[in-house]
């Protein structure tokens, strides 16, 4: 047949082929099937996407603790790909529906988390663009009738492709029937539908407050089918995070330092859990040490050596608590 | 949006098909989106009889163009939105009118970036005598490019002629392997097949 000597095409020519009248509609089929099997660019860009995705995987367990969250991540992970799999070879598969709930006190790397999910969805092909839009009551909820559903709609947009974390989700059933919080509620639920696998929606919260709000909503919990529970963590996780976020700002502590830190570890854990936040309090006195040591060195008379811009010590805490 | 499309050679019965598969979705005012092959578009809306009426033409090419009608559809929970997109009929070979071939390279286009295509051929020819001319290269063409995707169904239409259960006969043995359900667009009949088959493609 005469097409073949056209050469390879792409489908605007194929299309302008069709047009002009030099190939009929069964020749152009044929062309758009050897189309669609030269597809080398695309199989090294998949190649490049499955590194990526082992480097966010990596990213991961590099994450101090959370042994449960990496476990059902991996199984996400997995389950996805055998349904694409399963899509590839024609065999039945089941909705990719991963709306998740995120329970868990402040601090346990829920942030840190829906990040991670938001690339691993990218590389997987699952969400074209893996960002976080990260929002809150506020965000959502609007002032007179109709402005919530308005204001929700926007922040959906802006996540379409990605995902949409609400943080202290539980806060939108607050307020009771006349709170526009339960327009916010249905916005998204109707979002979901209508925007079904466009972006993945994740409620995050405490875990008591999160329950609650479930099952005060039981049409929003069956729409949520991944449930990932966020455990605070102990003393040596708090310590290890700590190490290592000294680490990657290139400071040390020194015994005394250390040792500051972890009384100051176990009295926060020894306090009501609610008020402590985890590993943001701890986030929040590493930087407050790497100030006051800065405070120290400045008004320290003679020159600073190497070291002493190294090491945090134990001054440097405070008095914490 | 996501985007059924229907396509096959002329005079099949893609536009009554579309028509009337909306009607069976419970869409009663048809709000038909126009692409001409000069490049116009414009939006009508219809009831589905007058859609019949203007629509409908036992002359082959009568829809030139896409007519892309937007559909919400109900199933057991909840519901989907996505787009019915009706399209000019295939020609074995060249035709010889530059518009045709330019309505032609429309639905080619809209073809590759569909989510399920609804391939329609007339069974009332194909259980004629000279079977494999009236199924045709195009159709054979449409079924092997069908293959490499999941969201392709033939539908042998016009059942409700005495000569289609040969025709069904004769098309579930030129196209082995593929999804077939026999339809009439004309009495929809065969509809809830292809309703769940678009439900679970879409």
């Amino acid at each position: 047949m005469h097409y073949n000597n056209l050469g390879p095409m792409t489908v605007d020519e194929v299309l302008q082929c069709l047009e002009g009248g030099k190939i009929s509609p069964a020749e152009a089929f044929t062309l758009f099937r050897n189309l669609n099997k030269s597809v080398e660019p695309i199989s090294v860009a998949k190649e490049d996407s499955q590194e990526q995705l082992q480097d966010v995987l990596a990213e991961l367990d590099s994450l101090i603790g959370l042994r449960g969250v990496k476990e059902l991540v991996r199984e996400i992970q997995a389950f996805v790909r055998i349904q694409k799999r399963r899509a590839v070879e024609q065999l039945a598969t089941e909705p990719l529906v991963l709306h998740t709930v995120f329970k868990g006190n402040p601090g346990t790397g829920k942030t840190t988390v829906a990040r991670i999910l938001g690339r691993m969805y990218r590389h997987m092909e699952v969400l074209p663009r893996g960002h976080l839009v990260e929002v809150e009551r506020a965000d959502l909820v609007g002032e007179y009738i109709g402005h919530t559903a308005q204001k929700t709609r926007e922040q959906i947009k802006k996540a379409i492709g990605g995902i949409l974390f609400i943080d202290e989700a539980y806060s939108l059933a607050r307020g009771g029937e006349k709170d526009f919080g339960k327009e916010a509620i249905d916005a998204l639920v109707k979002a979901m539908e209508d925007h079904k696998d466009e972006f993945v929606l994740i409620l995050a919260g405490y875990t008591n407050e999160m329950e609650f709000f479930l099952q005060s909503n039981p049409g929003l919990r069956s729409r949520f089918p991944l449930h990932i529970d966020f455990p605070d963590y102990n003393s040596s996780e708090l310590l290890a995070i700590a190490e290592l976020m000294l680490e990657r700002r290139q400071y040390r502590l020194t015994e005394q330092a250390r040792r500051r830190l972890v009384l100051l570890i176990q009295k926060g854990l020894r306090m009501e859990a609610y008020n402590f936040g985890n590993a943001r309090t701890v986030r929040n006195w590493i930087e407050l040490a790497i100030r006051r040591q800065a405070v120290r060195l400045v008004q320290k008379p003679g020159d600073m050596t190497r070291r002493d811009l190294l090491y945090i010590e134990s001054e440097d805490f405070g008095e914490g608590w | 949006m996501r985007e059924c499309i229907v396509i096959g050679k002329a005079n099949v019965g893609k536009t009554l098909f579309a028509i009337n598969f909306a009607d069976y979705l419970k869409v009663t005012r048809l709000n038909i989106e126009f692409a001409t092959p000069s490049g116009e578009s414009y939006r009508r809306v219809l009831s589905v009889p007058l859609a019949l009426q203007e629509l409908i033409s036992d002359q082959p090419h009568h829809t030139l163009g896409l007519q892309r009608i937007e559909i919400q559809m109900p199933g057991v929970k909840g519901r989907k939105y996505f787009a019915l997109v009706d399209t000019s009929g295939l020609t074995e070979g060249i035709h010889g009118e530059t518009l045709i071939r330019r309505a032609m390279a429309q639905t080619l286009a809209k073809v590759r970036d569909a989510h399920v295509i609804l391939h329609l051929i007339d069974a009332s020819r194909s259980g004629q005598v000279g079977a494999i001319e009236a199924l045709g290269e195009v159709d054979w063409q449409v079924a092997q490019f069908g293959a490499m995707r999941t969201g392709y169904a033939i539908l042998a239409n016009k059942m409700d002629l005495k000569e289609a259960q040969n025709g069904l006969v004769q098309i579930r043995r030129e196209f082995p392997g593929h999804v077939i359900f026999p339809v009439s667009a004309l009495l929809k009949t065969g509809f809830e097949e292809v309703k769940q088959f678009v439900w679970r493609h879409l």
